[in-house]
């Protein structure tokens, strides 16, 4: 591709940035070679191609969304070591009870409530243990297929939901939040409480409709769990109070998050998230031994590989030549209606992060979709919570392959429940689109 | 020696060819691991796996393959060839090392049997297992896919018995298939072996294309009839003119566990041609042993 010859409307620059991109999807995809080596030879050929000079590229590597992930990653790390799932099974028990539609509408909104905050990671981390402790209680006497796919499926999907209600829930959105300021020419402005209120009701939406959706789906063979319930108290209940350590945990990240909704247009994310790892470790909560063994830092630098990408391809123009070719593509049709503008975009970004990852899937695709016409803000956000829409297969998003590699649900399932959560969140977006987002752009001072 | 057995699941053929696999063991006196390999999660998420099943490990809740593991424990136990010492399986006992979690049990005889657990692609992990230890003999079920059956003879670095339709009822017999290659005289030992342990009489075949049989054919039919009479095993001799694979498909039908040679030829070659013993492996209906010279 290298040597072939390239159309005019493309810079040399750009072509390059153009063969670089489709070989690192390429390469994402079919994981010839470690993700962290993937992260090198972008940066290798960044240079090597003449994109950017070595400076720029390095630069372009540590980026506050990158401190962000670092730091959200390594805090997630110290919260779990801390053991508080014990307390989360306290508080669902005793907000749910036993009858299993409220323990599943209790698993959805705690798990989306706390993913928006936490990160989905962390959440199923913590629920999970909780989740399969009450399937194996119930599936003493005989198995529970349909209980074990809704409670499973209620942490995966509601902690999917839930990331994408603040900009801290994911990678992504993060990710989207630096590509929308870094476009300062397009005059967007988007804070940590923006992008809360510009998607917090999608949130509360999809806890509703999802956990109605999934107890459609699997009918529980039983309508009350009481044995089960009554052991896992059993289990969870010699923990007395909350200890000092427990405590200080949840203070630390409670000032981080205010410091993200107070502080991060002045000091940025990314630095809050490294503080909030600093004092875990200053407090001694965790050791940096642990930290180190459990955050994986291949990953990072993987998204810090694509993200320099998505930066390269903007400023190589790339981004603008593939947006303004997708726009072609549709015969006009994007301008005249403009829904078509957000359903091409959803379709796109739903499709890479299904065969790639969400977080890539926006680092690559946010500049090409802010390129592509329509209201940057209302695009860049569309892209983000499109992303997370992989409920489709086992593989695309982090809490279903950790519910999948439990080995007690089965591809079908996600397929069985999975259609109908996506056609609702696609639907749910288009709805926040056309009726909500116009709402509050001409209701408050947001850009 | 060091025997190694691949199991995939919990179902009856898993609890068969484990049973086989033990039984085989302990004819050799050799040490016998059973491996499970796990899917491995992607790159992507890999830490975030991690993180779960830490958090899961603390209410006792374990990675699906130790279930498999505890599984292969107690079939072995219920087999008789755990010592008596060790009554339940204890996940506490699991060592992680060098990117593989194992438990070692004493087996009833005094050789050892080691639990084992990996995650990643099935043939790179049981190459990377082979590589680590030095088996002797791999012992797997039917691979189903001819092309995976071709890549498991071919790369892995042991004698590979391939379990296929076994029916633990049956009276098998063992069809040896005897040439002039490096690898005969073990197949024709090996074999041995087997017959003893299994109570198996022992149908030894020679197949030459033409009605002329070479020198090094009549040679190592002469010498295996030797030996197994030495040996006192029932046995009987032929020399039959065909295609070898057709011949040893049909002489083996579904009642033989079909003992020959692994081949030695060019890889390239393997690669793109295959063998006789890699073709046979890919169509019997029975199980199959091939030897590593």
């Amino acid at each position: 591709m290298y040597w072939l010859p390239y159309p005019d409307s493309i810079s040399t620059r750009g072509y390059r940035a153009l063969i670089l991109a489709i070989m690192v999807v390429s390469l994402i995809i079919t994981e010839p070679v470690p993700l962290p080596a993937i992260a090198i030879l972008i940066a290798v050929l960044e240079v090597s191609f003449r994109i950017a000079p070595a400076n720029e590229v390095a630069k372009s590597y540590m980026s506050d969304s990158v401190f962000f992930i670092m730091g959200s990653l390594m805090m997630a790390v110290a919260i779990i070591h801390q053991g508080l799932d014990t307390r989360l099974a306290l508080a669902i028990i005793h907000y749910t009870g036993n009858k299993i539609h409220n323990i599943v509408f209790g698993f959805v909104s705690i798990s989306a409530l706390l993913a928006s905050f936490v990160g989905v990671h962390t959440v199923v981390a913590l629920m999970l243990p909780v989740g399969l402790t009450l399937v194996r209680y119930c599936s003493a006497r005989q198995p529970v297929p349909n209980i074990t796919a809704l409670l499973l499926f209620s942490i995966a999907y509601g902690s999917t939901i839930g990331s994408i209600g603040t900009p801290s829930g994911g990678a992504r959105n993060a990710i989207m939040v630096e590509f929308i300021r870094s476009n300062s020419d397009n005059g967007v402005t988007l804070s940590y409480f923006h992008w809360i209120i510009m998607t917090y009701p999608m949130v509360l939406i999809g806890i509703l409709t999802t956990a109605f959706l999934l107890r459609t789906t699997f009918k529980p063979e039983y309508l009350s769990l009481d044995t089960a319930i009554r052991k896992l108290k059993v289990q969870v209940a010699h923990k007395g109070r909350l200890s000092a350590k427990e405590i200080l945990t949840i203070g630390i990240f409670v000032f981080t998050f205010l410091c993200w909704v107070l502080l991060n247009e002045r000091i940025g994310m990314g630095i809050i998230a490294l503080a909030g790892a600093f004092l875990y470790m200053a407090a001694g909560l965790i050791e940096w031994k642990d930290i180190n063994k459990n955050t994986n830092w291949g990953v990072i630098l993987l998204f810090a590989g694509a993200i320099s990408l998505g930066v390269q391809m903007k400023n190589a123009g790339t981004a603008v030549w593939i947006g303004q070719g997708i726009i072609g593509l549709t015969g006009g049709l994007m301008e005249h209606f403009e829904v078509v503008r957000y359903i091409v975009v959803i379709i796109l970004t739903t499709v890479m992060s299904n065969v790639m990852n969400s977080a890539g899937a926006v680092a690559v695709l946010g500049p090409i979709t802010l390129n592509m016409g329509g209201h940057p803000l209302f695009m860049g956000l569309t892209t983000a919570i499109a992303s997370s829409f992989s409920f489709l297969s086992a593989v695309a998003a982090p809490a279903c392959l950790i519910i999948y590699s439990s080995g007690l649900v089965k591809v079908t399932d996600f397929l069985k429940a999975g259609w109908r959560v996506t056609i609702m969140s696609i639907l749910t977006l288009l709805a926040m689109y056309y009726l909500y987002w116009p709402l509050v752009v001409g209701f408050t001072n947001f850009k | 020696m060091r025997f190694l057995i691949a199991i995939k699941d919990t179902t009856p053929e898993s609890k068969n060819i484990l049973h086989i696999g033990v039984k085989i063991a302990n004819g050799f006196s050799a040490d016998l691991s059973v491996i499970f390999v796990g899917k491995k999660s992607s790159a992507f998420i890999e830490g975030d796996v991690a993180l779960a099943r830490r958090s899961l490990a603390v209410w006792n809740i374990h990675h699906p393959g130790v279930e498999i593991l505890k599984w292969a424990f107690e079939s072995i136990k219920e087999f008789g060839f755990l010592s008596n010492n060790y009554t339940e399986f204890d996940p506490a006992n699991l060592i992680e090392e060098s990117g593989r979690i194992r438990m070692v049990l004493p087996q009833s005889s005094g050789e050892k049997i080691r639990l084992l657990l990996r995650e990643g692609d099935l043939l790179n992990e049981l190459h990377k297992e082979t590589q680590y230890r030095d088996y002797e003999l791999a012992i797997i079920g039917n691979p189903f896919k001819k092309r995976m059956t071709h890549k498991l003879i071919q790369f892995l670095d042991t004698s590979v018995f391939i379990i296929k339709n076994i029916n633990p009822t049956w009276n098998y017999k063992i069809l040896l298939c005897v040439d002039d290659s490096a690898a005969t005289k073990r197949a024709i030992i090996f074999g041995a072996i087997i017959s003893r342990q299994f109570d198996a009489p022992i149908h030894a075949i020679t197949v030459s294309k033409t009605k002329k049989f070479g020198k090094g054919y009549r040679n190592a039919s002469r010498w295996v009839q030797k030996y197994l009479r030495m040996q006192k095993l029932p046995h009987t001799i032929s020399m039959i003119t065909g295609r070898p694979t057709e011949v040893f498909l049909r002489e083996a039908s579904t009642d033989h566990i079909i003992v020959m040679g692994k081949s030695t030829g060019g890889e390239l070659k393997q690669f793109f041609k295959g063998s006789k013993p890699i073709h046979t492996a890919q169509k019997a209906k029975s199980p199959i042993l091939l030897v590593k010279p």
